[in-house]
C-alpha cells in the first residue's frame, strides 16, 4: 500500500496544483505535498513487510502486464532520495518566481510521480510507462521556464531520450515474446534465462536507452546544454534524481535479465564509462559557466558508477548503491549553491564572480563542504561510495582503476579552482554588495551538509538497506 | 445490416428534410438524430438482431470485429458532427446534402466492415468514395477545392479499376467471389491468384494512402474544405483499413508468403515518406495530411500480421486515431491561420484548448498513458507475433521518433512561443466535447480492456 | 475460341487504359481511359464466367456457376454510371472556374 501511496500523493497533488492560481499558496501546497511523500517514504523504511511494500492489480491481461509495484532495498533507497530531493528543491528555490507557477509546481509534482513509478514498478511494461511519463513533465518544465536557447535544447533532449526509449520498447516486446510465460512481471523474467543470441541483441537495445539517460559517453551530448538551459529546480530533478533512473534500470532490469551479455560486453561499457570520465573532467576544467561545470562533473561521477556496476562484484555494486544516494544529495547541494549565487548576482560566469566568501561566509563554508564531498574527501558521504567503487573496479581490472583515479584528481582541480575563483580573491563590482544567505537557505544547506557528514561517518544503515539488493544482483550476475 | 440499411435511408431523409426545413442551421440536428438512430441500430447489429429480415446469401457477415468498428466509426462521426457540424453548414448552400452524403459514406463504411464477398468489397469501397469526391469539391468557387476533387476523383477511379482487375483475376483462377479462396493447383492459376492479390493490395494501398501510392493524399486533404478533410482522414481512412485487414485475413491469410514481404516494404516506404515529408511542412493542415500517411504506416502493421492482436490493435488504433485527429481538426477549423505560427501563444489565450490539443498530439505521437501509445504497441506486438522483421520494427521506431519532431512543433508553438493566436467562437459546449474526447483517449490508454477490447471477446 | 484470347484482349485494353491515364493531359480523355479499364474488366469477367460455366456444365447440367460474374458486370456498370455523373459534374465545375480541362493546370496545391 505504501508503494502505491508514494505514486498517488504526488500524482493527485500535482494535478490539484494546476487549479491553485495563487502563487504563494501553490508553493506551500507543493511543499506540503512533497513533505507528505517524504513521511510516507520514511514510514516505508520502518515497515518492510509485504503488506506495506507490495501492491499488485490486474491491468492489461491480454498483454501479460499487471500494475505491480514493489519496494526492495534499492527501491526504498531511491524513493527516499526522490522524497528528500523534492522538498529540498522546493525550499531552496522558494525565492524564485515563475510565471504560471501553478503549472510549474503541478508539473514538478507529476515528474515526481513518474520518478517514483520508475523506482517502484516490478512489471517491465509498467516500468516503461513511468520511464516515459517522468520525461514529459520535465520536457515541459525545461521548455517553458528555461533559459534563452531552451526550446531547441530541450527538444533535442526529448527526442534523444525518446528515441532511446523506443528502441528499448522494441527490446521489451521481444523480451515478452521470448519469455514462455508471456509475462512482463519481474519474477517471471528473472526466472527465465535468455538465449545467447537474444541476450546480445536485447542487451544493447536496453543499454542504449539507459546510457542516454545516465548519460554515458558518447550519448551525453544533450546533458550539459539541458542542465544549463533548464530552470535550476528542474536541473536539480534531472541531475539529482533522474539520472539515477538510468543506473537503477541497469541494476533492476539490464544486469539480471542479460547477465551473459553484460559479462561479454563489460569491457566495452567500462571502457566507455572511463573514457567519459576523463573526457568530462577535462571539459569541466575549462568551463567558465558554473552550471556547465557541475553538469560535466556529474557525467564523470555517473561514469564511475556505471563502470563499477559492470565490474559486477559485490563491493563495487554496494558502492554504487551508496553513491547513487549520496551523489543525489551532493549534486542537489551544489545546484542550491549555484542557484543562490545566480539569483544574487545574475550571472553564473566564474570569471565575473569573486570574493563572495568575504561577504557571505556562511554560504562559502557550506559550499566548501559540499564541494569537498563532491570530490570524495574522507569523512564525507561520497568517500564511502567512491572507495567501495574503486575497490570493486580494482578487483575487475587495475588499469581502469588507474585511469578512473586520474579523473578524481582532475575533479579536485576543477572543484578547488571553482571555489577559489568564485568565493575567494577580491570582490569586484558585481559581488561587492553581496549579502549572506538567510535562515531558510541556511537551513536547507545545513540539511544537505548534515546528510553529507552523517552518511560519511556512519554509512552502515544505507549499506544495510541495500545489502539484499546487492546480493541478489551479484548472485544473478555470477 | 441495420446500420447499412438505415444509413442509406437516413441519407435520403436528410435530403428531403432539406426540402421541408428552410433553416439550414437545423441540418446538424437532423444528422445527430440520424446518428443516434444508427447507434441504436448498431447495438442490435452487435447482438445479431436484425430489424430487416432479408436473405443476404452469405454476401455479408456481421462478426464482432467489423461491428465494433462500425460502433467506433459512428461514435467518431457523432463527435465530428457535434464538434464541427456548424462548420459543415458553412461550407456552402447545401447543408442538408452534405450531411446526406456523409450518411451515404457511413453506409459504405458499414458494407466495408462486413463484406464477405469481393462484390461487396467493391461496392462498399465505391459507396464510401463517390460521396467523398463530391464533398471534396463542395467549396465550388475555390479552385483548390476543385482541383482536389478532380484529383481525388481521377485517382480514386483509377485505383478502382486496378482493384476490379485484381478481383477478376482471383475469380478467373478460383471461380468464386467469396472470401474463402479455394486452393488452386495449376501454375497459371497460382500466378493469377498472386497477381490478383498484388493488384488488390495496390488498390487498397491507394485508398488508405500508403506509399508509394500516397501522392494524392496531401493535395486532396489540403485542398478539400477542412471539415471534410477531418472526416476523410479519420473515419473513411480507418474504414479502408478495416476492409484491408478483413480481406487479407479472411481471404489471403493462408498465403502470407505471397504478400507479406510486399506489405512490409509498403509499410517501410509509407512510414519513411510520411514522416520525413511531414517534418518540412509549414501548414498544420498539410502536416496532418502527412501525419495521416505515417499513421497509415503503423496501421498497415495490422494487415502485415493478421492475427488476434492485430485485430484488437487496429480497433484500438481506429478509436485513438479518430478521436485525436477529429479533435485537432475541430480546433484547426476554428483557427484563423493554419500555419504553425498561427498556433503561437494559444496556451495564453485558450489554456484549456491548448491542453486538449496537446493531449491529442501526444496521443498521435504515441506517448504512454494515451491510447496512441497502446495502439502502436499493439501493432508492433502483433507484427512480432507474426514473426516480425527486426529491420521493419526498428524503422517504425525511428519514424515514431521523427514524428515527435513535427507533432511537438505544435506544442512548442502553443506553449513556448509568444503570439496572439486566438481561436474564434469557442463555446463551452465545444470545449466540453473536446474534454470528453481527451478523457476517452487517456482512459483508452490506461485501461483499454473494459472500454473496448473486452467487447471483442464478449460479443 | 480459347479463353487466352479473351484474357489477352482484355488485358491489352486495360493496359491501353492505364497508359492513357498516365500519359494524357486532358481530364475527359483520362476519364475515358478509366472507363476503358473498367470495360476491359467487364469483358474479362464475362469471359471467365463463360469459362467456369463451360467447365461446370460438363459435370452438372443446369448449373448456375458463372452467373455471379455476369451480375458483377451489371454492378460495375451501375457504379461506373454513378462515377460518370459525379466525375463529369466535377469536370464541368472545374471548367467553369478555369475555362480549361487540362490537368496541367492542377498545380495550385503543389508547395
Amino acid at each position: 500500500m505504501l508503494a502505491l501511496l508514494l505514486i498517488l500523493i504526488p500524482l493527485i497533488t500535482g494535478v490539484a496544483a494546476f487549479f491553485i492560481k495563487n502563487e504563494k499558496s501553490v508553493k506551500t501546497w507543493a511543499l506540503v505535498a512533497s513533505l507528505a511523500t517524504l513521511i510516507v517514504s520514511l514510514w516505508s523504511l520502518m515497515h518492510q513487510d509485504n503488506y506495506h511494500s507490495i501492491f499488485s492489480k490486474e491491468w492489461l491481461p491480454d498483454l501479460g502486464s499487471s500494475f505491480s509495484l514493489g519496494l526492495d532495498g534499492m527501491g526504498r533507497m531511491l524513493t527516499l532520495l526522490t522524497a528528500i530531493a523534492f522538498p529540498v528543491i522546493f525550499i531552496a528555490t522558494n525565492k524564485s518566481t515563475y510565471k504560471d507557477s501553478n503549472q510549474f509546481f503541478g508539473l514538478m509534482l507529476l515528474s515526481q510521480a513518474g520518478l517514483m513509478g520508475v523506482f517502484l514498478a516490478t512489471d517491465l511494461l509498467l516500468f516503461y510507462f513511468f520511464w516515459e511519463l517522468a520525461l514529459v513533465p520535465v520536457y515541459f518544465l525545461s521548455s517553458k521556464w528555461g533559459g534563452e536557447r531552451r526550446i531547441p535544447v530541450t527538444f533535442k533532449f526529448f527526442i534523444y531520450t525518446f528515441l532511446g526509449s523506443l528502441i528499448m520498447l522494441v527490446g521489451i516486446l521481444y523480451v515478452y515474446y521470448i519469455n514462455p510465460e508471456k509475462s512482463f512481471s519481474m519474477a517471471s523474467l528473472y526466472n527465465y534465462t535468455f538465449g545467447h543470441k537474444a541476450q546480445s541483441i536485447l542487451f544493447w537495445m536496453f543499454f542504449l536507452a539507459f546510457a542516454i539517460k545516465m548519460p554515458i559517453f558518447p550519448f551525453h551530448t544533450w546533458q550539459p546544454d539541458t542542465y544549463e538551459q533548464s530552470p535550476t529546480a528542474t536541473t536539480m530533478v534531472l541531475s539529482g534524481v533522474m539520472v539515477k533512473m538510468g543506473l537503477f534500470a541497469v541494476v533492476r532490469w539490464l544486469l539480471p535479465l542479460f547477465p551473459e551479455a553484460a559479462h561479454g560486453n563489460d569491457n566495452i561499457v567500462i571502457g566507455l564509462s572511463v573514457v567519459g570520465m576523463i573526457y568530462a573532467s577535462c571539459i569541466a576544467m575549462v568551463q567558465d559557466d558554473l552550471k556547465r561545470l557541475v553538469a560535466y562533473s556529474s557525467i564523470a561521477h555517473i561514469g564511475l558508477m556505471c563502470a563499477a556496476l559492470f565490474a559486477g562484484n559485490s563491493i563495487g555494486v554496494q558502492g554504487v548503491m551508496v553513491q547513487m544516494f549520496n551523489h543525489g544529495i551532493n549534486i542537489i547541494g551544489l545546484w542550491v549553491v549555484v542557484e543562490l549565487t545566480e539569483r544574487q548576482f545574475g550571472t553564473r560566469k566564474m570569471s565575473e564572480l569573486g570574493g563572495i566568501a568575504q561577504k557571505a561566509p556562511a554560504l562559502a563554508i557550506m559550499l566548501v563542504i559540499i564541494a569537498l564531498a563532491n570530490i570524495a574527501l574522507p569523512l564525507t558521504n561520497a568517500f564511502v561510495g567512491e572507495f567501495l567503487m574503486f575497490n570493486g573496479l580494482y578487483q575487475f581490472n587495475v588499469w581502469y582503476t588507474v585511469v578512473a583515479g586520474l579523473s578524481i584528481i582532475l575533479a579536485a582541480i576543477y572543484t578547488l579552482n571553482m571555489i577559489q575563483k568564485v568565493f575567494y580573491g577580491n570582490t569586484n563590482s558585481i559581488t561587492e554588495n553581496a549579502v549572506d544567505i538567510n535562515w531558510n537557505e541556511k537551513l536547507i544547506l545545513a540539511v544537505v551538509v548534515i546528510l553529507i557528514f552523517a552518511m560519511g561517518v556512519y554509512p552502515k544503515p544505507m549499506i544495510e538497506l541495500t545489502k539484499t539488493s546487492v546480493e541478489s544482483l551479484v548472485s544473478a550476475f555470477k | 445490416m441495420n446500420v447499412i440499411v438505415l444509413s442509406a435511408v437516413w441519407g435520403v431523409v436528410m435530403m428531403f428534410s432539406g426540402l421541408f426545413i428552410a433553416d439550414k442551421s437545423k441540418a446538424k440536428y437532423v444528422a445527430i438524430a440520424g446518428l443516434l438512430v444508427l447507434l441504436v441500430a448498431n447495438y442490435f447489429d452487435l447482438h445479431h438482431k436484425f430489424l430487416f429480415a432479408s436473405s443476404i446469401g452469405n454476401m455479408l457477415q456481421f462478426e464482432s470485429f467489423g461491428m465494433i468498428f462500425v460502433t467506433i466509426a459512428l461514435l467518431s462521426t457523432l463527435l465530428y458532427v457535434l464538434l464541427s457540424g456548424a462548420a459543415v453548414e458553412k461550407v456552402g448552400n447545401h447543408a442538408y446534402e452534405y450531411f446526406a452524403l456523409l450518411f451515404f459514406v457511413l453506409c459504405g463504411v458499414g458494407i466495408a466492415a462486413s463484406y464477405n464477398n469481393l462484390l461487396m468489397l467493391f461496392l462498399g469501397i465505391e459507396i464510401m468514395s463517390i460521396p467523398l469526391y463530391i464533398l471534396t469539391g463542395a467549396d465550388k468557387r475555390n479552385l483548390k477545392s476543385n482541383e482536389a476533387s478532380l484529383k481525388y476523383f481521377l485517382m480514386g477511379s483509377f485505383s478502382t479499376g486496378i482493384m476490379l482487375l485484381g478481383i477478376v483475376l482471383l475469380y478467373g483462377a478460383t471461380g468464386t467471389f467469396n472470401l474463402v479462396i479455394p486452393a488452386v493447383s495449376k501454375a497459371s492459376e497460382n500466378m493469377m491468384v498472386s497477381a490478383g492479390i498484388v493488384l488488390l493490395a495496390i488498390a487498397l494501398a491507394f485508398k488508405v494512402s500508403a506509399a508509394p501510392f500516397h501522392f494524392w493524399t496531401p493535395d486532396v486533404y489540403d485542398g478539400a474544405p477542412t471539415v471534410f478533410t477531418s472526416f476523410m482522414a479519420t473515419v473513411v481512412k480507418v474504414a479502408g483499413f478495416i476492409a484491408f485487414v478483413r480481406l487479407f485475413e479472411n481471404a489471403f491469410g493462408g498465403m502470407t508468403d505471397v504478400w507479406q514481404y510486399t506489405i512490409a516494404l509498403i509499410i517501410a516506404a509509407t512510414l519513411i515518406a510520411g514522416n520525413i515529408t511531414a517534418v518540412f511542412q509549414q501548414s498544420v493542415k498539410r502536416m496532418l495530411a502527412y501525419s495521416s500517411i505515417s499513421q497509415a504506416g503503423f496501421m498497415l502493421f495490422a494487415v502485415y500480421s493478421v492475427n488476434a492482436f492485430a485485430k484488437e490493435g487496429i480497433l484500438l488504433y481506429a478509436a485513438a486515431y479518430c478521436l485525436a485527429t477529429i479533435g485537432i481538426f475541430a480546433v484547426l477549423i476554428k483557427m484563423k491561420d493554419f500555419t504553425f505560427e498561427g498556433f503561437n501563444g494559444l496556451a495564453k489565450q485558450q489554456p484549456l484548448l491548448a491542453l486538449l490539443v496537446s493531449i491529442f498530439v501526444l496521443s498521435l505521437a504515441g506517448i504512454p498513458l494515451t491510447a496512441g501509445f497502446l495502439s502502436k504497441y499493439y501493432m508492433v506486438l502483433a507484427s512480432i507475433k507474426a514473426g516480425g522483421l527486426l529491420w521493419l520494427i526498428i524503422t517504425a521506431m525511428l519514424c515514431a521518433a521523427v514524428s515527435v519532431y513535427y507533432y511537438f512543433r505544435l506544442i512548442q508553438a502553443m506553449y513556448f512561443k509568444e503570439g496572439d493566436a486566438n481561436a474564434i467562437d469557442v463555446n463551452p459546449r465545444f470545449k466540453a466535447l473536446l474534454v470528453v474526447a481527451a478523457v476517452l483517449i487517456i482512459l483508452l490508454g490506461v485501461y483499454p480492456n473494459a472500454l473496448l477490447l473486452d467487447w471483442f471477446h464478449i460479443l | 475460341m480459347p479463353i487466352n484470347y479473351y484474357i489477352f484482349l482484355a488485358l491489352a485494353l486495360f493496359c491501353i487504359g492505364v497508359a492513357g491515364v498516365l500519359t494524357r493531359r486532358n481530364a475527359i480523355i483520362i476519364f475515358m481511359c478509366i472507363e476503358l479499364m473498367l470495360n476491359a474488366v467487364n469483358l474479362l469477367l464475362v469471359a471467365f464466367s463463360k469459362m467456369h460455366y463451360a467447365a461446370a456444365v460438363a459435370n452438372a447440367p443446369g448449373t448456375i456457376v458463372g452467373t455471379d460474374a455476369q451480375l458483377f458486370v451489371f454492378f460495375i456498370m451501375v457504379v461506373a454510371a454513378a462515377e460518370v455523373s459525379v466525375g463529369l459534374a466535377i469536370i464541368v465545375m472545374m471548367y467553369r472556374n478555369t475555362h480549361s480541362i487540362d490537368i496541367n493546370f492542377l498545380n495550385r496545391l503543389k508547395h
